[in-house]
């Protein structure tokens, strides 16, 4: 029971650690990027870890009425809701923050702000329901107790300790290379999300059935570590259909050709404190 | 950037049409698993090939589970003393592994498809 409690529960909780993780290295570099236009802090890192939980808390209640909505799919319908939510906020933070608009607009920080709590929220509520499902239900045996909350204290554990290992690995890269990467993590965690809603509204017959596109699952399986790893940072899918792939894509392309990854990425400075003066 | 919109929006386009015409097709077949003490009941459950499946899962433990599969690409949680439908298919012949996210030692099954 504690070994299951351990996967379970780092499986939900590792996905949403490394996206913290690319947002506060994106956000610290874009600080030092634009000094004097984009004063963003770090307050959105507990506004939305607070507002996650309670929402967390609230959408586990809610799960066993909505789970029978839209004749017994309410669940997924509302899953790929809330993912289709994390990709629209993701996309609309890559398109409106440039130091152009920032001087523009100086309260852009403060939206960017709010997009960021929203994105990190509303991944905290899709993995964390789960987890309390999990435990309210599994713990309600006296027996189970102890071992299932030390393998999710655990987890927790082991889910932070990966977040700021990818935190500080960022940070220790040449400040435009950690821009690029969180740039590059962040389009192909958009493409995840969008891939996991068309996987979900397919579950719920809402989408066409397409054939896969490839099976990779006697080379990774998704259920090892480096598979399970790579699904939290990528998206990786061993056996995708051809419009999950299709989502993936389109979503992933659509911040690649962004005003903010078109500054980032395709600048030839070395540095972002050499980038002051720098606009697309 | 005009030819880049222009594709996703051809794409967006196909993927509502098929998408319509797939939604206008014929009711599916629909099959039963219980849960009952962590455990599927089938555990071993025969299904044909080709065809889309609604698979309706009635989950009769007072504390939910999840049903996953690797091999299927389907995974959900189902509240307990609930009932859910999650849909299959079209799969080819072979065996499809499934089991219990929250009680995998006990919760497993097999879906075969011939």
């Amino acid at each position: 029971m504690f070994l299951d409690a351990v996967i379970l529960v780092l499986q939900e909780i590792v996905e949403a650690a490394l996206l913290i993780s690319v947002l506060l290295v994106l956000t610290r570099l874009l600080r030092q990027l634009w000094p004097t236009d984009f004063n963003l802090g770090n307050f959105w890192l507990i506004t939305s870890a607070l507002l996650g939980l309670i929402g967390s808390w609230i959408y586990a209640r809610l799960i066993p009425t909505i789970s029978l909505w839209f004749d017994y799919v309410g669940l997924e319908v509302v899953n790929a809701f809330i993912q289709t939510c994390i990709v629209v906020l993701l996309l609309m933070l890559c398109y409106s923050l440039t130091r152009e608009r920032l001087k523009k607009y100086p309260q852009l920080s403060k939206l960017t702000g709010i997009f960021i709590t929203l994105v990190v929220s509303l991944g905290i509520i899709r993995e964390v329901s789960e987890i309390i499902i999990y435990v309210a239900g599994i713990t309600s045996q006296p027996e189970n107790f102890a071992p299932v909350m030390m393998g999710s204290f655990i987890a927790l554990g082991i889910g932070t300790s990966g977040g700021i290992l990818l935190f500080y690995f960022l940070l220790s890269l040449p400040s435009l290379w950690a821009l690029r990467s969180c740039m590059l993590l962040l389009a192909l965690f958009t493409g995840n999300m969008a891939s996991q809603a068309c996987l979900l509204l397919t579950q719920a017959d809402w989408l066409p059935y397409t054939p896969e596109l490839w099976n990779s699952s006697s080379l990774l399986p998704e259920y090892t570590v480096p598979g399970q790893l790579l699904y939290a940072l990528i998206g990786y899918e061993a056996t995708p259909s051809i419009l999950q792939f299709g989502c993936y894509a389109v979503a992933a392309f659509l911040i690649l050709i962004s005003p903010l990854f078109k500054i980032i990425w395709f600048s030839k400075k070395r540095s972002v404190n050499s980038l002051d003066n720098y606009e697309i | 950037m005009m030819n880049n919109m222009k594709l996703i929006i051809k794409f967006i386009a196909i993927t509502f049409a098929v998408s319509c015409y797939t939604l206008s097709l014929g009711a599916n077949q629909e099959f039963e698993i219980v849960i009952q003490d962590h455990l599927f009941f089938p555990s071993m459950l025969e299904l044909p090939a080709e065809q889309k499946i609604r698979l309706l899962i009635i989950n009769q433990d007072p504390t939910a589970e999840e049903f996953e599969s690797y091999e299927l690409n389907r995974e959900k949680v189902i509240p307990g003393n609930s009932r859910t439908v999650i849909f299959v298919g079209p799969l080819s012949p072979g065996e499809y592994p499934f089991f219990g996210e929250f009680y995998p030692r006990t919760a497993q099954g097999m879906i075969i498809v011939k």
